[in-house]
């Protein structure tokens, strides 16, 4: 038995809940003939794998869903053994090439060719072409991305390539250009009520509308997070009665400790605190810049009007440094010095000029 | 002459070459021609030129050679192997004129200075020794140990053996040779190494041989041997290959005597002979397997005032006029490294002059820094120059000030600037200066990630031209920081500690995500989109968690609420798929708990609630092993009876093969049911749970969820008992075909 988030996805077009003009354009783009390269892209959670898996359905039929999932091992150049989990059925292959870390160019070059270079095999499929899912294409590396443009246009009459990404901002220019881009908005708050709504009634209990929207409210608009917590909730108190409270992520409720320490004392002291609890979060593999994010949020909550666009600011300045940086806990580091000083010099303005 | 000859050349090479594409007759005619008084040149119109050549000096043709030899190439007036055999005759005139030069040069001077100072007063005897008396002693007394061993046997001469007096010696007496075979003498350079030659210099050692250790064990020889092995820090022992130098020192070492006794003319030998490896850094990677083995002596820094009183005796042996300030000031620069001393005396000495304190000061400014660490860097860094060091080293105020040439040597000198940003970057929050708005803290912060920028620029992508701007990105510290009695710097752990932190934490995500893919597997690709990366970390394991951590009553499992049993199989539904158990472990203090596996978890629900949900668990897990063993057998029962081979066997043992959980779990989990079989929950025959109630739900989401748990949904069913089970369309491409139980009973 799957987790609800899997077991109650939409599996056709006709099933998605929200953007329904997109469903209807994915359709008739399936239906047309004349299907092109696309380039999936939008927040976390929004629905995006889904979109693409029901317009392979769209495309091939019920075939598309046995799927066979195994591991294939590459070469790098320096004979290094790079395993890559790919799943496929007869119509299509899934690969997400950011596994292969620096590698990814040799994975996508081996594979892509050897896709692209046989012919549909089964007579009576509906397309001629296959069709090859790049999930997370916005970690490839800039060799991959170089690699693959070429590819897309040489071998466009056996192949389709889908790419999955969270923003388009770090693919380069040329691919963008190659493909249809599809941007897959998150859901509004009504979009996911009904979602959540419909959810329930399969599994079979009556959600509450208000325990619903408390859920979504927290979830910030990711629909995978919100039935993920809806299932955690049902686990924890099945009859979803009583004083509810909506457990967030542990890492986001240490977030927002870490935010409050910083807003509530600034001393060398407290530095060194909020430090160490850096340290933590980092430890237990939490990206520095979701770090980040989250607690220039919190703290962005809780101060004043006139500094806000200033904590804003310099969050983005030492989230762009982070990026190019490899010790992420220096600019971490330096983010919080920063707001410190700043609240520091609102407060106590006078006394330093 | 030469400016002569440089304003005329160019203008030929110039001609010559713009003529070089029409025609190549010039160039013939000079090169392979005599040489003659005019050179013929045509230019672009055609006309010809004639120019008229000096006559050549050997010096001119050198230097013809050296500066424009590559442009003319062919042009040359004078054949190119007369002109190479000109010069080494020259060469080797030169040469022999300075191998004259330097034997009448010292004979006039001081027949005496032709060698070193450091050589020549080098101590003979043991109680030449200067400093470290224990130290010395020690080492005196471990190479006695070995006296019994080295002379006891060589004055009597009983019963030689074919390989020597030695061998015979040790088979009789393994003990009498001391348990560490190896002296490892650590200690600063020009402080060890002079004491050592000093050790092998004694008249117990009657031949000193060096015998290259890799060829021999004992070398044969009816003189005992001491081996001497210098610099071994600088061997190669590092990597955990079998063949290194050290690995082979050790090898050497080990052999046992008792093996010895086994086969007497065997090849191996023990060694009989005292072995003394001399290193400067005894934390030296390299040495780490030789350290056990080994007995360790460390030498000390002898005080200044012994270092000095010898280099004044020294002094006066030479006849150099020396005054005490002048020398303890070459000792306290030197940090006392009494070789550096002697050679900067030796130096001021051929230059005849007085060693005053001016002149020492000249003459040393080059001299090495001896202690590199990444904590003496830090340490400047953080604190100002003592002023004792400051008057060593003769600054003054203005030159002290001046820091950052100092500073960004020393980051430079200890090679590990990344080190020493992570000590700055752990040290300077807990400095207690007051600073009320920050800034400090900010431009300390700017500086650490521009050192960050460099050196991922570096390291990330190439960029090796930025490496001498690190060293300064760092040197800031000192005027944001330096404090005088601050405290001292400590080698700081906690960033260390983090990454190893993060390293289990990633291994435990890892497993989780082969967990996911298993059940993906097994599921049609259903977990595949929470298996990414940052999905699972941010989404999945936290929500995971608490999904399997509902609060169930710790009651019998036959005695649960419908409702409850219902969360439960659900529970265990899931923590089956994803292949998570709990395992019991005992805590240090003999507590029983159970631990998720693999996850790092937040302990949520209580011992008792694991214990039921670990039972059904394993008993799941069961079931679904005997479903497979019951395939297993059909398959083969197929293959056998029916002669359907091939398609249906391949096709169950494929399944099998998906199902079973990673080796290594599997023996642990039957070994768990079978612990406690007692108080498990009762089951049929095939170790299946028998569950009470909740039947339709059950069946219902079987139905819905797993292709292979089919035969639970049987056995719940007791009506439709006549068909075992049949395969479903799944994505296998297994026949299907009805079953009798009784073919299996």
């Amino acid at each position: 038995m799957s987790l609800w988030v899997d077991q109650y996805r939409p599996r056709s077009l006709e099933d998605l809940h929200y953007h329904q003009e997109l469903s209807t354009r994915l359709k008739s783009l399936a239906s047309s003939g004349d299907f092109p390269h696309m380039l999936f892209y939008g927040p976390s959670g929004a629905g995006k794998k889904t979109r693409i898996t029901c317009t392979l359905r769209q495309l091939f039929g019920p075939g598309v869903e046995k799927l066979k999932i195994d591991q294939r091992v590459f070469l790098s150049p320096s004979k290094r053994k790079l395993e890559i989990n790919v799943v496929q059925s007869n119509f299509h292959i899934e690969i997400t090439p950011s596994e292969a870390g620096n590698y990814d160019r040799v994975v996508i070059q081996e594979l892509l060719k050897e896709i692209a270079q046989t012919q549909q095999v089964d007579l009576s499929a509906k397309q001629r072409f296959k069709v090859v899912i790049i999930n997370e294409a916005d970690s490839l590396s800039r060799d991959a991305q170089a690699a693959l443009r070429r590819t897309m246009e040489k071998y466009m009459s056996n192949m389709r390539i889908i790419l999955c990404a969270n923003s388009t901002s770090r693919l380069i220019a040329p691919i963008k250009s190659r493909c249809l881009l599809m941007r897959v908005a998150a859901p509004s708050a009504e979009d996911m009520q009904t979602v959540m709504q419909h959810v329930s009634r399969r599994v079979g209990f009556d959600l509450p509308p208000d325990v619903a929207s408390k859920i979504i409210d927290d979830s910030g608009g990711n629909l995978r997070k919100a039935i993920l917590c809806l299932e955690a909730l049902k686990m924890q108190s099945p009859d979803l009665s009583g004083s509810l409270t909506i457990a967030k992520p542990d890492w986001e409720t240490y977030c927002q400790k870490v935010a409050d320490l910083i807003i509530s004392e600034q001393t060398p002291a407290r530095v060194m605190e909020v430090r160490q609890k850096f340290y933590e979060l980092l430890s237990h593999c939490i990206p520095p810049t979701v770090i980040l994010k989250t607690v220039a949020d919190r703290v962005v909550e809780r101060v004043d009007e006139a500094i806000k666009a200033d904590v804003m600011h310099w969050a983005a300045v030492y989230e762009v440094r982070m990026r190019t940086g490899s010790k992420k806990i220096y600019h971490l580091e330096a983010w919080v010095v920063k707001v410190m000083s700043l609240y520091k010099h609102f407060f106590y303005g006078m006394d330093f000029d | 002459m030469s400016v002569d000859f440089e304003s005329e050349f160019p203008l030929l090479g110039d001609v010559i070459s713009r003529s070089l594409n029409r025609t190549t007759i010039p160039s013939t005619s000079i090169s392979s021609g005599p040489p003659s008084t005019t050179i013929r040149a045509t230019n672009f119109d055609g006309k010809t030129l004639y120019l008229r050549r000096k006559p050549a000096t050997s010096a001119r043709r050198k230097l013809a050679v050296a500066t424009q030899g590559r442009h003319v190439g062919n042009l040359l007036e004078m054949p190119f192997h007369k002109m190479m055999e000109q010069l080494s005759e020259d060469k080797a005139r030169e040469l022999s004129r300075e191998l004259d030069q330097p034997d009448h040069a010292l004979a006039a001077t001081v027949g005496s200075d032709s060698s070193l100072w450091v050589d020549r007063y080098r101590p003979r005897t043991f109680t030449d020794l200067m400093g470290n008396d224990r130290v010395a002693r020690e080492a005196l007394e471990w190479l006695k140990q070995w006296d019994k061993c080295v002379f006891g046997k060589t004055s009597q001469g009983k019963k030689r053996k074919r390989d020597g007096e030695e061998e015979n010696y040790d088979v009789n007496d393994p003990h009498q040779r001391p348990k560490q075979r190896i002296l490892l003498l650590s200690g600063p350079p020009g402080l060890a190494g002079y004491e050592v030659m000093e050790i092998n210099a004694r008249p117990i050692v009657d031949d000193r041989i060096r015998p290259t250790l890799e060829t021999g064990y004992t070398v044969k020889s009816t003189k005992p041997v001491l081996i001497i092995i210098d610099e071994i820090d600088g061997a190669t022992g590092a990597g955990d290959n079998s063949n290194t130098f050290v690995h082979k020192l050790v090898q050497l070492t080990q052999d046992k005597p008792q093996k010895k006794n086994r086969n007497q003319s065997g090849d191996k030998r023990t060694i009989l002979r005292p072995i003394i490896c001399i290193c400067n850094d005894i934390n030296a990677s390299s040495l780490t397997k030789l350290r056990p083995h080994a007995a360790q002596l460390r030498f000390q820094k002898p005080a200044d005032i012994h270092t000095v009183k010898r280099l004044r005796e020294i002094c006066a042996i030479e006849g150099l006029k020396a005054e005490t300030r002048a020398l303890s000031t070459l000792v306290a620069v030197a940090k006392g490294d009494l070789r550096g001393c002697l050679n900067t005396l030796q130096f001021i000495r051929s230059r005849n002059e007085e060693v005053t304190e001016s002149v020492v000061r000249k003459s040393t400014k080059g001299m090495k820094e001896a202690d590199n660490s990444v904590i003496s860097a830090l340490n400047s860094l953080f604190t100002p120059m003592s002023k004792k060091r400051a008057k060593e080293l003769g600054l003054n105020d203005e030159a002290e000030a001046r820091y950052v040439e100092r500073l960004s040597h020393e980051i430079d000198a200890c090679g590990k600037d990344s080190a020493v940003a992570v000590g700055c970057f752990s040290h300077y929050v807990t400095l207690r200066r007051h600073d009320a708005n920050f800034s400090r803290y900010e431009k300390a912060n700017e500086w650490l990630m521009t050192f960050d920028s460099f050196s991922s620029a570096m390291y990330n992508d190439g960029e090796f031209a930025l490496s001498p701007y690190l060293a300064y990105t760092l040197v800031p510290f000192y005027p944001l920081f330096q404090e005088r009695g601050a405290p001292r710097v400590e080698r700081s752990q906690e960033d260390w500690d983090n990454l190893q932190l993060t390293k289990t934490n990633e291994e435990i995500y890892k497993s989780l995500n082969r967990c996911l893919q298993a059940a993906s597997t097994r599921h049609g690709g259903d977990y595949r989109h929470l298996a990414n990366w940052p999905i699972l970390q941010l989404e999945l394991a936290p929500f995971i968690n608490r999904i399997i951590s509902p609060q169930l009553r710790p009651i019998n499992g036959q005695h649960v609420r419908p409702d409850e049993r219902v969360l439960m199989n659900r529970l265990v539904d899931i923590m089956s798929n994803l292949e998570l158990r709990f395992i019991q472990e005992r805590l240090e203090d003999g507590q029983l708990t159970y631990r998720l596996d693999p996850s790092s978890d937040l302990a949520l629900s209580r011992y008792a609630v694991r214990h039921l949900v670990a039972q059904e668990v394993d008993a799941r897990v069961t079931s679904r092993h005997t479903d497979i063993v019951e395939k297993g057998t059909t398959g083969k029962h197929a293959s056998f009876f029916r002669g359907a081979k091939g398609k249906s066997s391949s096709g169950d043992l494929a399944d099998e093969d998906v199902l079973r959980p990673p080796p290594g779990k599997r023996p642990r989990t039957d070994a768990f049911v079978a612990d406690d079989i007692a108080d498990r929950p009762p089951t049929d025959f095939f170790g299946r749970l028998i569950l009470a109630s909740t039947d339709n739900k059950k069946s219902k989401s079987n139905a819905r969820a797993s292709n292979r748990s089919s035969t639970t949904n049987a056995s719940t069913s007791p009506p439709k008992f006549n068909i075992a089970y049949k395969y479903k369309e799944g994505n296998s491409a297994a026949v299907r075909k009805p079953v009798k139980v009784s073919s299996f009973l």
